[in-house]
């Protein structure tokens, strides 16, 4: 539970990050907030040998930027920036909401949005709120930079798209026209530095306030290898005038769609029933939010 | 008994505070000793195995490696901490007992190298079935943990007091339940830290973080073969213990072996895994019990069984079995009690003493079955309590006596202060509840862990040659609970003087002897001591004073620090005189009125010689004569009553404690704040393995969440806000009518929290810790029925 040795070494720019990962191989690991990294080094499941920081690439940018409809979140903000963006709250409330569920105020200081969703956990409270806002992710190697749907980033616990010798440039977001809302809700034993048992984001896109919905986005945490669009319950949602019935069914299409797991945290019996519940809190909260009828 | 107090019962800071919140506080992790070597240990991955082979040359050969010893190379005495159930050796030699056995103990020159040497040791393994619970453990033909535990039954428990078949007839209203628990873990901050080293002489130190520095000593002494006082057993600052740290363990004794083979000194620091292997917390709990009342409340008997899941050693485990048991006997009259009891071996981490240690899952099932019973007869909770609850003077069936109880107070105090009355007027809301329950403890065990008629402890009050100075010195292991406060208060308060003239010196055994920190007896046993120590001290002073003066000795005593004379103070101009003729060029000397303790300690001094007052506490003869009536004897005890109000999430199972209002009994505060972070310390406890902490394990007897990640303590979010009602009694066997309130405040909790979720939800829980996902499944069992209520 020490942490082992290890080379140290500060890029200035994305190229040279992205160099320095060419350069040492399979061994090179990036660190932004450590949060991650540094815990899995202690506790043996990784051992790189050269630590490449990136934290001097965030220059004077700030941890969110709107340009028209477009959002773009930079990798290096912090979750306690993001947590307290007016802008990030105003336009995608739940992903601040995502981001103040992190940890502790002290992990929140360190914790950056691209480790979150680099490291790719099931669990990662950021990744289900911008599944429901279609956000894509920018990455960029030595050879090239690509963009790439959040949906189809996760492939499995700790596993997505992004290479060895990649880096995580942007998390872009582009605004839907009409009325939206949206809602995060995690499921814990305790009220902080809480792994999610569960825990459900999702948005509704209305054509006018008190209309019928446009988009619908239901992504669930903890429940599935990866974050997870629970797409029945979207198509549910799709078109309709909602109300509380509608609501409730889309919880349980949503339910049906998860995938958990029995784990030290909860039983996948237990997971799949919270899903349900979850996801009809956060439909009726986003609903509310997106001015949605009563 | 009203008493006006100088220093006692205020509200000064502790003494070690500006020290501990600046860091400047030495733990022993902080501690450094020239040429210091660095120790680790290695641990059996599996929880059940004969050992076939070891090799360490791979180890010994690492570069930096100073000494690899391997179960052959240890002492073979066995040590723990009831003398007829050693059942520990320092290294397992060909067989061990639970994943996280100590099979190796490493020093080299770095803490990364003697790591690396313990993971290069070589063990080859043939595993034998494990026993991972009770039940099974208990079986016939289920595989056999220790030669000295026949069916694995490490201690058993029998007795009845009164009679309970007999008493089951008048019984009105009987219920039966029955409640499990999963071990849990102390969580202190500091994980346990030896450093060991031998002086020229051979003789040894270790400093630890330990709460019992003289059962540590006297473990050294027998397993390394050297008479007592050729070993010293220091106390740095101690970050927390609540029982897992009141015995010697393999790490401390490892370390002193590693330090003799490289004669170097050694330190080894547990990591926080390492804290749940070494385990010794609280044990696995399964409570039948039958208890019967009238049906105007009167409690008629109790008739209780419990198994003990104890993990791969005895450690406290006795002590544990017979608390879980006599502790039911009060604060209520409860006439017929049968008990009987189970301590079980299997392949986990041994458990041990934990703050209200064996008594408070016991205590969260009766507690629960006394609402029971007042909802089906149709009483307050409170109501039925104080129908049956004891008073000072009476004794339980079991022979343990009230020298004080202000058990009524507690109750009239929680009930109105967080307005009972009118909340439960107000009828139930779903999904909020309020609940109430509870407890007692002894204020300090009657009886050492060896058998012995040793005073529990001695302290010295030593005053400064040069006159103000008053020196303190004892055993007593301050852990963060307080005691080193707890002397100087004591102390100042004997003589009247300002807190500020005393210095604590404790937790070394050169100091003095103390059984340590454990059993809530710090207060009553080592306060005693030091009050006996200090007035000795004064009378020297008055002695001094009446010599020259001719007046009675009685005439002479200080307040706040100033010498009150009945008689005329004629004889203050020359001593104050002399004084200030010794102190040429100094400034700011007592100039005119009363003469200073400072003036009048110099002068007893120069008259005297060296002052010093002894002062030593051994309880009275307790107890009765039946077997076992040594455990849960004390010569006094705490009590407290808690009302806990939350609310739950019905669909989730969630639940939220709004409020803890509690009070507690201590006889008399000797220090309010300190009192107040004692009850607040045991609720917040209370709050964590009520809902959330429980040490997990895989089917092959791995600990899952040996980490604050996953084995969850509560947040500062999660904390209610906490209300501390102190009730004064006095307790006549206490210093200043002092007695304990280090553990007695976790008892209500559980059950007060557990009557709240009821009455939140109608369900009843029957097993610890109350998750989420426990409480919906408690709830879903109601159905169609309803409430149990
Ligand atoms: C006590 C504690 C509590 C926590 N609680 C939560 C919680 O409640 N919810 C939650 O979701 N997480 C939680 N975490 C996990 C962690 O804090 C978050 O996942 C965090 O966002 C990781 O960010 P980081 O900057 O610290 O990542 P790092 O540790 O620096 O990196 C993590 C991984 O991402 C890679 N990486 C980082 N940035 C980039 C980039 N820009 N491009 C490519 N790869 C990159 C790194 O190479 C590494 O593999 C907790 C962690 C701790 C220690």
């Amino acid at each position: 539970m020490r942490l082992p040795m290890f080379e140290y070494a500060e890029a200035k720019s994305a190229a040279e990050a992205c160099g320095m990962l060419a350069d040492a191989g399979p061994d090179a690991a990036l660190i932004a907030g450590g949060t991650d990294l540094l815990v899995r080094m202690k506790r043996g499941l990784e051992r790189p040998a050269r630590v490449v920081s990136i934290r001097r690439l965030r220059g004077g940018l700030p941890a969110v930027a709107r340009d028209g409809a477009r959002l773009a979140l930079h990798p290096l903000a912090t979750m306690a920036e993001l947590a307290a963006d007016p802008l990030l709250e105003h336009a995608c409330g739940n992903v601040a909401a995502g981001a103040r569920a992190v940890g502790s105020p002290l992990v929140r200081n360190l914790a950056t949005l691209g480790g979150n969703l680099a490291s790719a956990r099931p669990c990662a409270d950021t990744a289900p709120p911008l599944l429901s806002w279609d956000a894509r992710v920018r990455l960029q190697s030595a050879s090239g930079e690509h963009s790439v749907p959040l949906d189809d980033f996760f492939t499995g616990p700790g596993a997505s798209a992004l290479r060895r010798d990649e880096l995580l440039t942007a998390v872009e977001i582009e605004l839907p026209a009409g009325s939206s809302g949206s809602a995060f809700l995690k499921l814990g034993q305790r009220a902080a530095l809480e792994i999610a048992i569960a825990s459900a984001a999702v948005r509704l896109t209305l054509d006018r306030p008190g209309g019928t919905i446009l988009a619908a986005r239901v992504a669930l945490g903890s429940v599935a290898p990866v974050p997870l669009r629970a797409r029945a319950a979207e198509d549910l949602l799709l078109g309709r005038v909602p109300n509380e019935d509608l609501i409730r069914e889309a919880g349980e299409a949503a339910a049906r769609e998860a995938r958990p797991i029995d784990d030290l945290r909860a039983s996948a019996a237990y997971r799949r029933e919270m899903v349900a519940v979850l996801v009809r809190r956060a439909l009726t909260a986003a609903l509310e939010r997106a001015g949605g009828g009563r | 008994m009203k008493r006006d107090f100088q220093v006692l019962g205020g509200r000064a800071p502790r003494v070690d505070a500006g020290d501990k919140v600046t860091g400047q506080a030495l733990y022993a992790a902080d501690l450094k000793r020239p040429g210091m070597l660095f120790g680790a240990l290695a641990h059996s991955p599996v929880a059940h195995a004969r050992i076939v082979g070891v090799n360490a040359d791979r180890a010994r050969s690492l570069p930096g490696v100073k000494a690899v010893l391997l179960g052959a190379d240890v002492p073979q005495v066995r040590f723990g901490v009831s003398p007829a159930r050693y059942d520990e050796t320092v290294l397992a030699l060909d067989r061990v007992r639970y994943a996280g056995d100590e099979v190796a103990a490493v020093a080299a020159v770095d803490p990364d190298t003697a790591l690396a040497a313990a993971g290069l040791v070589e063990v080859e393994y043939e595993e034998l079935p494990a026993v991972l619970d009770a039940s099974a453990a208990l079986l016939p033909g289920a595989p056999q943990i220790h030669d000295m535990y026949p069916g694995n039954i490490c201690a058993e428990v029998h007795q009845e007091f009164g009679d309970v078949a007999q008493a089951r007839a008048q019984a009105e209203v009987v219920r039966r339940d029955v409640f499990t628990s999963k071990m849990q873990s102390g969580a202190f901050l500091e994980p346990q830290c030896a450093l060991a080293e031998f002086d020229h002489a051979g003789r040894l130190t270790l400093w630890s973080a330990t709460q019992t520095p003289h059962y540590v000593q006297r473990t050294l002494a027998m397993v390394l073969g050297l008479p007592e006082h050729r070993v010293r057993v220091v106390m740095p600052r101690v970050g927390g213990g609540f029982g897992p740290k009141a015995s010697a363990s393999s790490m401390e004794i490892a370390t002193c072996l590693l330090a003799r083979a490289t004669g170097k000194p050694v330190k080894t620091l547990f990591s926080r895994e390492q804290v749940f292997l070494h385990g010794r917390g609280r044990h696995q709990f399964r409570h039948e019990m039958e208890t019967g009342i009238r049906r105007d409340g009167t409690l008629v008997f109790l008739e209780h069984r419990a198994i003990l899941d104890g993990g791969a050693f005895a450690s406290f485990g006795i002590a544990t079995v017979y608390y879980a048991g006599s502790l039911l006997a009060g604060p209520y009259r409860l006439p017929n009690m049968k008990y009987d009891g189970w301590r079980v071996v299997t392949n986990k981490p041994a458990c041990g003493a934990q703050r209200g240690h064996g008594a408070v899952h016991a205590r969260a099932l009766f507690e629960q079955q006394l609402d029971l019973l007042a909802e089906e007869i149709g009483m307050d909770p409170f109501e039925l309590r104080l129908k049956n609850v004891m008073q000072a003077g009476d004794v339980t069936c079991n022979e343990l006596n009230m020298s004080s109880l202000g058990m009524r107070e507690c109750l009239e105090a929680v009930r109105s202060d967080c307005g009972w009355d009118e909340k439960r007027r107000q009828g139930r809301r779903p999904g909020r509840g309020i609940g109430m329950a509870c407890g007692f403890f002894v204020s300090g065990a009657g009886y050492p862990i060896y058998r012995s008629r040793t005073p529990h402890c001695t302290v010295r009050v030593r005053l400064d040659e040069n006159g103000g100075g008053v020196q303190v010195l004892s055993g007593a292991a301050e852990i963060g609970q307080g005691s080193d406060t707890m002397l100087a208060t004591i102390t100042a308060e004997a003589l009247g003087i300002p807190l500020d003239h005393v210095t604590v010196r404790s937790g070394d055994t050169d100091l003095a002897l103390d059984l340590g920190a454990y059993s809530s007896r710090t207060t009553l046993m080592t306060g005693s001591a030091a009050k006996e120590a200090a007035e000795s001290v004064l009378r020297q002073i008055q002695e001094a004073l009446a010599r020259a003066t001719g007046e009675p000795a009685g005439d002479f005593s200080f307040v706040r620090g100033l010498l009150h004379l009945r008689g005329l103070p004629h004889c203050v101009e020359a001593i104050r005189a002399e004084f200030q003729k010794e102190r040429r060029g100094y400034s700011g000397l007592p100039a005119e009125g009363p003469l200073t303790f400072r003036e009048a300690s110099r002068f007893a001094f120069l008259e005297r010689g060296l002052i010093t007052g002894a002062g030593q506490y051994r309880p009275p003869p307790l107890g009765g004569g039946f077997k076992g009536a040594a455990v849960g004897t004390s010569p006094a005890y705490g009590c407290s009553a808690q009302v806990a109000e939350v609310e739950v999430d019905l669909e989730t199972g969630q639940v939220k404690v709004l409020r803890i209002t509690g009070a507690h009994d201590c006889g008399q505060a000797v220090n309010r704040t300190q009192v107040e972070g004692q009850m607040h310390g045991s609720m917040s406890m209370g709050l964590g393995e009520a809902l959330t902490e429980q040490v997990l394990f895989d089917a092959r007897g791995r600990i899952l969440n040996p980490n604050f990640s996953d084995y969850k303590i509560p947040t500062a979010l999660d904390a209610p806000e906490l209300r501390a009602l102190i009730v004064d009694s006095h307790e006549p066997n206490g210093p200043f009518g002092a007695k304990e309130v280090g553990e007695g405040g976790i008892m209500p909790t559980i059950p007060a929290v557990l009557n709240a979720i009821r009455d939140a939800t109608g369900a009843v829980i029957d097993e610890l810790p109350a998750t989420p996902e426990r409480v919906l499944a408690a709830i879903r069992k109601l159905g169609r029925h309803g409430p149990a209520r």
